[in-house]
């Protein structure tokens, strides 16, 4: 695992070089916002893809993949989807209009500074969420390279992402991101060539494709169990457990102990609580009549990501470094292309690692699929080397992720919470040269971190998708309206926010506490009814009240095009 | 008597001339967004229900790959792009058009 290690350091140390390199560069135009407007729609599109493909994009797909089957594979249309919606109601007008953060655009467009703290208390809730599943993602990965426990690897990265933040290095610089972008692509796309090549084509295809279950190989298949924990074996097998041979009947439940689990070769692979064992035909289905594949699951999964994209906090950020309304437009189509390209390849991985790592769905840690079946596929050089180059984009997915948000989290703490308390001007300071920006960067991580030691058994996609529910049921309805109707008031505003958040948050939490009977309904995935009731409420009390003031010279302002002299910044907080 | 203004004149003082040219281009882009909208919603969304009704889809293999699956890979992909592109072009177009508009009376 020395390979692994190298590349992860050289990915890293290359990551905080650009970085520094980019510093020294904004430093000579004095203006590190005004250095990164000059960015072309390439790099810029790199950077949004680079700082949008997170732990979720690298390491989820493929473990929801095999866990759950073919119907995993809509969510990252909808994670690449969610750039046309920003593509054809946000980017140009959002981008003409000046604004940097939802905050900013909030309280200029609708003329309230409450609605700022408002907006900023759920930029911390959508943000908090998302950098959870980031940490998780970091204490497999470092697990799975160092052999060290979970919480090292949970506690080093946060560490380093705010000590990193905090000092002002990776503050959301361009070149970093895109870099980021080429080093995951490169890391996801090259192994699943290399793999499918040497392998000849998909393996088991029977156990993929076909009537069969998941089975042992033609050898025995030895299972390393962390704790004791319960399995069910969907047919009759004999095994060893403890050191002893035992007997299992067809569907038993059985809680095996701590230590070796040996299955004989060919038995049917038993699965933990929560995962079904399926057959290859049902498991290749990417919608089904019911549960996780039902058509209303799958369209409601569609709806949060294609809408909740736009609320994510550290994406709107980066929009701000196009020079003008064409040229966000142009980068956002780039960004399609490269989204498409990068997500062509997580699919692979779930499905062979369905028949060669059948080991994970014993300890359902599903999620490690992406970084172990390299060496399973290629035992070996050949396998050791993959799995590094593996390691290293996963290990770029969460620290660009991360440092995004930790970036839009602190800034968020520190300016619009702190700022609204003291009443301190009205520019906005640079991140990192004020005290309050750092002390918000390390207990913005704290928090995520504590709750990412605490959620160790949770899916990186369940966290991630309350993420984007939570986006697509409150900065959603308030963007697109108050970007195209000019009825929109803040009253209005304030109200739908906080029923789409906590419409969607109740049906999340009603599924948790109801437990995994209603993990597969529509309560774990409520964007099919929590984005309409938001919508809903914006529009019937917005129709009840006066429309803001010189509303006009705000519409004017979102889509008046470049170049007419027409330009009159309504948003000065920049 | 003053001259009559000149529609960039209209738009930047918000007489209700001006007013009425800024919406015409708001609704004109908002309509290019919802039929790119429609278009992607209707593909896209049609695409589930396709899966599930149509049972010959689960025979045909591509590469050795099922159509179902093949279907959920590939394809939406593609149509993000080409949707966005087309979009493009088009939302360019009508921001080209505004300004001929209001440079076409200019002294």
């Amino acid at each position: 695992m020395t390979f692994a290690i190298i590349a992860v350091s050289a990915v890293t140390a290359a990551a905080v070089g650009i970085g520094a390199w980019g510093v020294r560069v904004a430093r000579t135009t004095s203006d590190l916002f005004v250095a990164s407007r000059a960015v072309s729609p390439w790099w810029n599109a790199a950077a949004i893809s680079g700082e949008y493909l997170s732990a979720a994009s690298f390491l989820g797909i493929a473990g929801l993949e095999m866990k759950y089957g073919a119907s995993a594979l809509w969510l990252p249309i909808g994670f690449a989807g969610g750039y046309l919606a920003l593509l054809l109601f946000v980017a140009a007008p959002l981008r003409r209009y000046g604004s940097y953060t939802i905050a900013d655009f909030v309280e200029a467009r609708l003329a309230d500074p409450r609605l700022r703290v408002l907006a900023a208390c759920v930029v911390l809730l959508i943000g908090g969420f998302y950098l959870v599943p980031q940490l998780k993602g970091a204490g497999l990965t470092l697990g799975e390279v160092t052999g060290a426990p979970y919480w090292v690897g949970v506690v080093v990265v946060a560490a380093i992402v705010a000590l990193n933040v905090a000092l002002g290095g990776m503050r959301g610089i361009t070149y970093v991101q895109a870099f980021q972008y080429w080093v995951k692509v490169f890391a996801i796309a090259l192994p699943a060539f290399v793999l499918v090549v040497h392998l000849g084509g998909l393996p088991g295809r029977a156990a993929l494709l076909g009537r069969e279950l998941p089975r042992a190989g033609p050898h025995e298949l030895v299972v390393d169990v962390d704790h004791a924990r319960t399995v069910i074996f969907p047919e009759a097998a004999r095994y060893e457990a403890g050191g002893r041979p035992r007997r299992a009947r067809g569907g038993e439940r059985v809680r095996v102990p701590a230590g070796r689990l040996v299955l004989p070769a060919g038995a049917a692979v038993p699965v933990a609580e929560g995962i079904e064992a399926q057959r290859g035909e049902d498991w290749a289905r990417p919608v089904a009549d019911g549960g996780r594949a039902s058509p209303l699951f799958v369209y409601s999964l569609l709806l949060a990501t294609f809408l909740g994209t736009m609320g994510l906090p550290h994406i709107l950020v980066r929009f701000y470094t196009n020079p003008d309304g064409p040229a966000a437009r142009r980068t956002t189509v780039r960004v399609l292309g490269l989204l498409g390209l990068f997500y062509l390849f997580p699919g692979l991985y779930g499905a062979l690692g369905r028949v060669l790592v059948p080991d994970l769905y014993v300890t359902g840690q599903t999620d490690l699929v992406v970084l172990r079946l390299p060496e399973a596929a290629w035992p070996g050089l050949g396998g050791e080397l993959l799995a590094a180059v593996v390691a290293a984009g996963a290990f770029a997915a969460f620290m660009s992720t991360a440092s995004g948000l930790l970036v839009s989290l602190a800034g968020t703490t520190s300016f619009d919470l702190w700022g609204a308390l003291r009443r301190h001007g009205s520019t906005r300071p640079g991140p990192g040269r004020l005290a309050p920006f750092r002390i918000a960067a390390v207990l913005s991580m704290a928090l995520p971190a504590g709750l990412a030691l605490l959620t160790r058994e949770l899916d990186i996609s369940v966290l991630v998708s309350w993420a984007f529910a939570l986006a697509a049921s409150t900065f959603c309805p308030m963007l697109l309206l108050g970007i195209w109707w000019t009825r929109l008031t803040a009253r209005a505003t304030a109200v739908g926010m906080v029923a789409g958040a906590l419409t969607a948050t109740g049906a999340i939490v009603a599924a948790l506490v109801a437990g995994s009977e209603a993990n597969d309904t529509v309560l774990a995935q409520p964007a099919v009814f929590s984005v309409p009731i938001a919508f809903a409420t914006m529009i019937v009390i917005s129709l009840a009240g006066r429309p803001v003031r010189g509303v006009e010279v705000h519409m004017r302002a979102l889509h008046a095009p470049e170049g007419l002299g027409l330009e009159r910044p309504v948003s000065t907080r920049v | 008597m003053a001259a009559p203004l000149t529609a960039r004149e209209e738009v930047r003082q918000d007489t209700a001339h001006g007013g009425l040219y800024l919406r015409r281009l708001r609704r004109a882009q908002l309509g290019v967004s919802l039929l790119a909208l429609v278009v992607f919603a209707g593909l896209l969304g049609a695409l589930p229900l396709v899966i599930l009704l149509v049972e010959r889809l689960r025979d045909i293999e591509v590469l050795g790959v099922p159509a179902t699956v093949g279907l959920v890979v590939v394809p939406p992909y593609v149509l993000l792009l080409a949707l966005g592109w087309l979009y493009e072009r088009r939302a360019n177009g009508l921001d080209a058009a505004f300004r001929e508009l209001l440079d076409d009376d200019e002294p």
